[in-house]
């Protein structure tokens, strides 16, 4: 039996983190969603089903087949890569059967021969006719839909990955000065990281892992449930709230709460992030600051795809897609939505909604100096991380840079007469 | 539209958007090294030039607009 994991239309609802990778690779907890479906499906032939624009990047980052029809050829597991798959989720891989939530897809077992009948070589149509082909079974299952649902469920899942892993105790480097307030057994330290003198790390609401090479400079207070990517360094005097996931090679200072950064992410200096989804090689000028609760404790409204989305929630902060950069003392409103290689500089009110590629100056969306000069500066930015643009990368971001081209001449214009 | 309107039409945005006299601003001025245009202004030009002639600049060919003069022929083949 072949497995396939594939990205439905709702990808677009997970823009503009998705805009670069696939949905599969969103981070939550200590795993992206495919580091949590891959483990679950030991012994498979694994493939891939995503946007075009993205599979030559796929086939290079896995070792899988993508988007090969050859899939549809025999028995078939379809996963959809927006499942959040944690603990005890059932994956009954035995009959044949649709696993509905909602009106998605979430997993599904198809036989050969009905495969062989509904395969007509799109993979939407194949998905909308697979329920009603197979016995259909509704299934509670953590579908994403919308960003600010991996912050929602992080802090949980934090708590299920410590116990997962197994791991505990101090086998890097934990200066005598340094304490550990509440639990000790609720604190991994990878061999080769350092916590450095006069650091706090308090477990009572929840474990801190902290992976290799590692550094928390002084003063820094860490608050479980926290996760610490490989390489990541904790800036002096940090206030590390709960419920934060950090990718590898991350620079974090000032407040952060709640948030995910996806990786190579810097927040060096002071200024407060929570309730938000940082992408990989953005930079956070100091005091960069988001909103994440409105002055009339009202529930958050998200930009997505064009459409002002009602999370249902009290805190949502903001989403920054990837390379963006903003300037020092910049204010984002709550739930704002910050596409990708966007250039903002501080100044009042800020819109909620950022088109990708876009410069943000004196209160106006004006063009920029165009996407070879952005292509350039996330070479120099990815070089500092020891991380080179590939072609398929820059191929994918050059896809994207037009597929948003009138989202974004939309926002400068309007910005013009206004 | 005439060379020469175009250029005193640029020489007019340059000047209002830089705050330079429009007497200082010559075809062979460079924005950045002669009329001091900062980074941010740079962006502001080529919006204000882009309205006063209602013509669209391309990021990346705009850029490679240094001089007064080079504006005055860029847009003059925008215009054409």
């Amino acid at each position: 039996m072949k497995t396939c994991i594939f990205e439905d239309s709702k990808w677009v609802n997970l823009t503009p983190l998705s805009y670069l990778r696939p949905v599969f690779q969103l981070r939550c907890g200590y795993h992206t969603l495919i580091e949590r479906i891959l483990p679950r499906l030991p012994g498979t032939k694994a493939s891939f089903y995503v946007r075009d624009y993205l599979a030559p990047l796929v086939k290079k980052n896995f070792s899988f087949p993508v988007n090969e029809p050859e899939t549809f050829e025999n028995d078939v597991l379809l996963i959809n890569g927006r499942w959040l798959l944690t603990g005890e989720a059932p994956l009954d891989t035995t009959r044949e059967a649709a696993h509905v939530s909602g009106d998605s897809l979430v997993y599904a077992l198809v036989r050969r021969e009905t495969i062989r009948k509904l395969w007509k070589g799109s993979l939407e149509q194949l998905l909308n006719e697979i329920p009603a082909a197979v016995p259909r079974v509704p299934l509670q299952a953590n579908l994403i839909e919308y960003p600010w649902q991996l912050i929602h469920h992080n802090p949980t899942v934090l708590r299920e990955d410590f116990t997962a892993t197994g791991l505990r105790g101090l086998q890097g480097k934990f200066a005598s000065q340094s304490v550990i307030y509440g639990p000790p057994d609720l604190v991994y330290l990878a061999p080769g990281a350092e916590v450095h003198p006069l650091v706090v790390l308090d477990t009572n609401s929840g474990p801190i892992f902290i992976e290799e090479k590692v550094k928390i400079y002084p003063g820094a207070r860490i608050e479980g449930p926290c996760y610490l990517g490989a390489k990541t360094e904790i800036m002096p005097g940090a206030s590390i709230r709960e419920g934060n996931s950090f990718g590898p090679v991350c620079k974090v200072g000032g407040e952060v709460e709640e948030s995910i950064f996806h990786g190579y992410t810097n927040k060096y200096h002071d200024g407060f992030i929570g309730h938000s989804y940082v992408g990989e090689f953005v930079n956070l000028g100091a005091l960069t600051t988001n909103s994440d609760l409105k002055n009339d404790y009202s529930t958050v409204s998200v930009p997505v795809n064009g459409t002002l989305v009602d999370t249902g929630e009290l805190k949502v902060g903001s989403f920054f897609g990837d390379h963006t950069k903003t300037s020092i003392g910049t204010f984002f409103n709550t739930g704002s939505s910050v596409g990708i290689m966007c250039n903002i500089t501080a100044g009042g009110i800020l819109p909620k909604f950022f088109p990708s590629f876009v410069w943000y100056v004196n209160n106006k969306f004006m063009k920029g100096f165009g996407l070879e000069m952005m292509l350039e500066t996330a070479r120099s930015a990815m070089a500092r991380r020891k991380r080179e643009l590939s072609p398929e990368e820059e191929a994918v971001i050059r896809t994207v840079y037009e597929l948003t081209r009138e989202q974004r001449q939309a926002a400068i214009r309007k910005s013009r007469k206004t | 539209m005439e060379h020469a309107e175009i250029e005193a039409r640029v020489k007019k945005v340059t000047a209002q958007v830089l705050g330079v006299e429009e007497s200082e601003i010559k075809p062979e001025s460079r924005f950045v090294e002669d009329l001091g245009a900062e980074s941010v202004q740079s962006l502001e030009l080529v919006a204000a030039f882009e309205d006063e002639f209602d013509i669209e600049m391309e990021e990346d060919a705009a850029l490679q607009v240094k001089t007064v003069g080079d504006a005055v022929t860029f847009i003059a083949r925008h215009l054409k």
